[in-house]
């Protein structure tokens, strides 16, 4: 099909994406409409006047430009914790026996089924008997927490798929354990490295309940996704700004995506090669 | 109890004791600023958004009559608001001054030790500017001290709104051009079905928004209250102490007539899977004529530029409201943490906040009603919708109160049951449900068991309590009710 | 004496191996240390809540303070004989068995579109149809429910104008419709991850190998039944099991557009554990259970075990079984 009507081929994934991503145009259009438009113009994402003054009123209204902050600082700093913590974990339980590992395995994959719970209290007690609370770090550690099983077993797969001999001639050659991973492996991790660091980033950055309920008497610490709720009352919420704010928010990650991307795939293909 | 605690602690033992942990711990931020050297810094929470205006307005003038206070407001995410303050408590980081959340029982959060008692402040001639009975055992008195005070005035918590526009194209109008208020279900009836077929079924007779399942709640509350039901959907019939779902005519009479509106397409049809808010924005563009909702309706709809519209409450089957809205003497809003470190200033801004001359600029703001009832006045007040509605301050009535006659009562716990009335109504509406009064049979006895097992489990446990608790058969729901102590 | 001696034996033998298996901990210390934080990660965010969740299955407990009231196995009992669970537990799978198939195949199709390197612009659809991945499920569900009811008004008036039907349709809001459209949502929501493993599947196919069968005069339809799906086999699995796990946990977007209704008509388990812990909107007098919501999450993620064994042992199977004829 695609040798004969590449046209075809086009027509059929342009319309598609378009289709696919109209609740984005609307969202973008909806940003610039007033709350009169919003309601009243149905479907139609375009708005009659584009109301630029939105962005503002968003930009001031939620306090975005400390919130962006925040947020960029807590994606960055989860995004290293968590690569490092699964990287050296997958490496270790992938290329490496230990008396105990298939104890750490079963421990692991257990938990994807059972209920996280619902509340928040035993995480919320932790982080004050470490004294974190109301700080950025007992959001980066939780978030970091909540990817590391996700990530573990991305890389254990990545790095199962790995040549040994890179390895073998390397450790010939005098290298230690330490030399090996920093070195060898995880320099040729790199396309791994960029899909669980994404799929992170786009968890930490969307995340709502955790920045809110660390951040509870701080809020000039809250993030993007929490500070969105600005524009949601009691009985009303202001809808135009918050596609406005939306649109900053998924603005970064979409732009992290469109970088990241081809390593992405790569990635993923890495790690899923037996 | 117990057992749970130690494992807690033990894990977090182990959790304290690990390297990394207290690594980390040493990167942490500094918990809390400090105040500054001139002056105190108050920590005040709420949820108040779209009230924020008035609030901060209060804030600056609160600061600039106590020239030393400062106060640091945050305003939390509304529907995480009690997860937040339970938080905040449990880990000392709770503010100064804060709205106390409305759910739990205030019962609950004295019993938690979150709250300071105020009878140091709150003297007999504090209390005296407020009206009679505004503090109450079991409301806002618990053991004897004082632990907040009211703030809003008793309000019709719902109205019907009236698309004027609308109404005046299906020629609802009296001899003088001026709209024609329904005020019985069959002038609604009427009234839609004239919308309806003037229009070619372009606009609808009434519309509601019920996604969040409180809409069809909402209108089942104003009409079975008009025709004379007095629980609505809150609460038992206190006449007799039972829920009264099945048993109680009004509401399947009011159910069947719904049904009667939908089958006979008034009503605007994606009414059960939009919002309440989307609902207000299509009534306000014309879509259809008709929607209830409360005060909080007014405010968007002024910023919209959207004032034609009027109002009414507790429609009737004849005309004349057979039952009100009921509201205690005394209720809560505002309270100070047990721990709060400038208890004198915390105090001075929540008297601040109680005062006569704010709840004014709350009422002239279009926000509410207020505590004190020469502020709800409709001459001081420029819009003319909410001048309607601060008019119906009348139809709300002071109700009885179990926990007044007997403080034990407020101790008891009633588990929640599925289906409650939201889910019900909504399986009737949309025919998941076929048999209307069986439904309601059932919806009340299930509530009414729940009921029952809470208060045997109460007795269980020792408390003085029986169903007997929550009747009151001399009650007369056309008039205010004194509850007497027990 | 004798006794001395038997059991002196086995203690040598013990010994021996426990210090043959100091050695080998000894050996491995790297291996610990450079597992040592994902595990305590591991143990102190992710098992300890869960252990503490268990804890709280036994009492009645608002989530305020320290949960007292203590009540066995009665929360169990309650799940276990709630016909809303179960209706709730069926509508799940109505749910999954839905998404899974009809996503995966959809994004099958697609990557093998995607992933033809003389397409122009793949890069771009790439990026199109995984943006909705971006964006969290509760954006979505508002967006997706205002314009449902945008959306609902145009179809009915073409449906009315042709004459398909005289009566309009509350698309979210009809109980027949209501399941199907959140279903749809959900496909569009996650397609672009499936598409992305499946792209990266298809990546680890060497080329040489199509090339070897295009010599051989097999057509795409051969190709594709000979070597890709042969090849995607143990990635499937794997892609499979995601998509199943993700789905059951489905619930931001049933939150957001239908709130579970109408009358539980889209309820699904977690949005039935969401109503308990939280207590339903406008309830009368309803007071949140956290004990019972935690005891309804188990017992699901109870069930969900039970299931991931059974489909674990059944694809194992399918795949020996497949891959001994093959």
């Amino acid at each position: 099909m695609t040798r004969r009507a590449p046209w075809l081929t086009h027509a059929f994934l342009l319309l598609g994406g378009i289709a696919w991503l109209y609740p984005f145009l609307w969202t973008l259009g909806s940003s610039l409409k007033s709350t009169d438009e919003f309601f009243g113009r149905g479907l139609n994402p375009l708005p009659g006047t584009p109301l630029w003054a939105n962005y503002g009123q968003a930009w001031q209204g939620a306090s975005f430009g400390q919130y962006f902050l925040n947020t960029l600082t807590i994606t960055v700093a989860t995004v290293v914790i968590t690569l490092l913590v699964t990287a050296m974990a997958g490496y270790t339980l992938a290329r490496t026996e230990f008396p105990g590992k298939g104890l750490v395995l079963v421990v692991v994959a257990g938990t994807v089924f059972l209920p996280h719970g619902y509340t928040i209290i035993p995480i919320f007690d932790i982080m004050d008997a470490l004294g974190l609370l109301n700080s950025l770090w007992s959001i980066i550690i939780v978030q970091s927490a909540g990817g590391i099983v996700f990530g573990t077993f991305l890389f254990m797969g990545y790095f199962r798929a790995i040549d040994h001999s890179l390895e073998d001639a390397a450790r010939v050659d005098g290298a230690g354990f330490h030399q090996v991973f920093w070195r060898i492996m995880l320099p040729l991790s790199g396309p791994m490295l960029a899909t669980v660091g994404l799929f992170t980033a786009i968890s930490a950055w969307n995340s709502f309940f955790i920045p809110l309920v660390f951040t509870l008497a701080r809020p000039e610490l809250r993030t993007l996704g929490v500070g969105m709720y600005a524009f949601i009352g009691e009985n009303s919420t202001d809808w135009t700004l918050l596609c406005a704010g939306s649109v900053i928010t998924l603005a970064p990650i979409i732009a992290i995506f469109l970088v990241l991307q081809r390593f992405f795939v790569n990635g993923l293909a890495g790690a899923v090669k037996q | 109890m117990s057992a749970i605690q130690l494992s807690r602690r033990q894990l977090l033992g182990a959790a304290v004791a690990t390297g990394g942990a207290a690594f980390l711990a040493g990167c942490g931020d500094s918990r809390q600023n400090a105040a500054p050297a001139q002056g105190t810094t108050l920590a005040y929470w709420d949820w108040y958004v779209s009230q924020a205006p008035w609030v901060d307005n209060e804030v600056k003038l609160f600061q600039q009559a106590n020239g030393k206070t400062t106060i640091k407001k945050t305003t939390q995410v509304t529907d995480k608001y009690l997860d937040l303050v339970a938080l905040a408590f449990r880990s000392g980081t709770a503010p100064d001054v804060l709205l106390l959340p409305t759910k739990p029982k205030l019962e609950t959060h004295v019993g938690e030790g979150w709250l300071m008692p105020l009878d140091k402040w709150a003297t007999p001639e504090w209390r005296s500017r407020f009206p009679a009975n505004s503090f109450v055992e079991g409301v806002n008195i618990f053991g004897g001290k004082v632990y907040s005070a009211p703030f809003s005035g008793l309000a019709p918590a719902l109205q019907l709104y009236i698309h004027n526009g609308v109404f005046k194209e299906a020629g609802l109008t009296n001899p003088d051009g001026s709209v024609l208020i329904p005020k019985t279900w069959d002038d609604i009836t009427r009234a839609a079905e004239a919308i309806t077929s003037k229009s070619g079924g372009k606009v609808f007779g009434l519309g509601f928004g019920n996604a969040q399942k409180g809409a069809l709640p909402w209108l089942i509350e104003l009409f079975c209250r008009g025709a004379g039901s007095p629980g609505g959907t809150q609460s038992v019939d206190y006449r007799t102490g039972r829920w009264t779902y099945g048993t109680d005519r009004n509401y399947a009479d009011f159910l069947a007539l719904l049904l009667d509106w939908k089958s006979r397409g008034f009503i605007y049809p994606n009414s059960m899977s939009i919002s309440d808010e989307q609902a207000r924005a299509f009534f306000s563009k014309g879509r259809f004529g008709m929607i209830v909702g409360g005060v909080w309706n007014q405010a968007p709809w002024e910023e919209a530029g959207f004032k034609d519209y009027s109002l009414m409450t507790l429609p009737s089957p004849t005309g004349t409201p057979q039952g009100f809205f009921y509201g205690a003497p005394g209720s809560y809003l505002m309270g100070l943490s047990a721990k709060a470190r400038n208890p004198d200033q915390a105090w001075a801004w929540l008297d601040w906040f109680y005062s006569p001359a704010a709840g004014k600029r709350w009422v002239q703001g279009g926000y509410g009603l207020s505590v004190y009832p020469e502020n709800n006045d409709p001459a001081g007040v420029t819009s003319p919708t909410f001048k309607q509605y601060v008019a119906m301050a009348n139809t709300a009535l002071v109700g009885p109160v179990p926990a007044i006659r007997n403080p034990e009562i407020a101790k008891v716990e009633v588990a929640p049951v599925q289906p409650d009335l939201p889910d019900v109504a909504a399986g009737i509406y949309t025919g998941q449900l076929k048999d209307t009064p069986k439904a309601l049979k059932e919806l009340e006895d299930r509530l009414n068991g729940a009921l029952g097992e809470a208060v045997s489990k109460a007795r269980g446990q020792g408390l003085k309590v029986s169903m007997d608790d929550y009747v009151f058969a001399d009650w007369d729901i056309a008039k205010p009710y004194t509850t007497k102590r027990g | 004496m004798t006794d001395i001696q038997l059991v002196g034996r086995p203690r040598a033998l013990i010994a021996g191996r426990a210090s043959r298996l100091r050695r080998r901990i000894a050996a491995a210390r790297w291996s610990y240390l450079y597992v040592l934080p994902m595990l305590v990660l591991l143990l102190a965010f992710v098992i300890y809540p869960i252990i503490a969740s268990l804890g709280y299955t036994f009492y009645r407990w608002d989530g305020i303070g320290e949960p007292g009231d203590f009540v066995g196995l009665a929360n169990f009992a309650r799940v276990m004989t709630d016909s809303i669970f179960w209706g709730a537990l069926r509508n799940t799978f109505f749910y999954v068995l839905l998404v899974v198939p009809v996503q995966l195949v959809l994004a099958l199709a697609l990557a093998l579109v995607l992933n033809n390197r003389r397409l122009r612009g793949r890069t771009l659809y790439r990026t199109l149809f995984f943006l909705p991945v971006v964006t969290s499920a509760a954006v979505v569900g508002v967006v997706v429910q205002l314009l449902f009811s945008n959306f609902g008004d145009v179809v009915n008036d073409v449906l009315m104008s042709i004459g398909l039907t005289d009566e309009y349709v509350d698309w979210l809001g009809d109980p027949s419709f209501a399941m199907i459209i959140i279903i749809g949502v959900g496909i569009w929501h996650t397609l672009g991850y499936n598409l992305v493993y499946f792209l990266a599947g298809l990546q680890t196919i060497p080329d040489e190998l199509y090339e070897a069968a295009r010599l051989d005069g097999a057509g795409a339809l051969a190709s594709f039944r000979y070597i890709t799906v042969p090849m995607l086999r143990s990635v499937g699995v794997v892609i499979v099991l995601l998509s199943v796990i993700g789905s059951f946990q489905v619930f931001d977007l049933v939150q957001v557009l239908t709130n579970g209704g109408p009358y539980f008509a889209t309820e699904v388990v977690n949005t039935y554990v969401y109503h308990l812990a939280f207590g339903g909107f406008g309830g009368t007098g309803v007071e949140r259970d956290v004990g019972l919501a935690s005891a309804a999450s188990f017992f699901y993620g109870m069930l969900l075990i039970v299931f991931a064994v059974a489909q674990a042992l059944f694809l194992r199977v399918l795949v020996r079984r497949r891959g001994g004829r093959a």
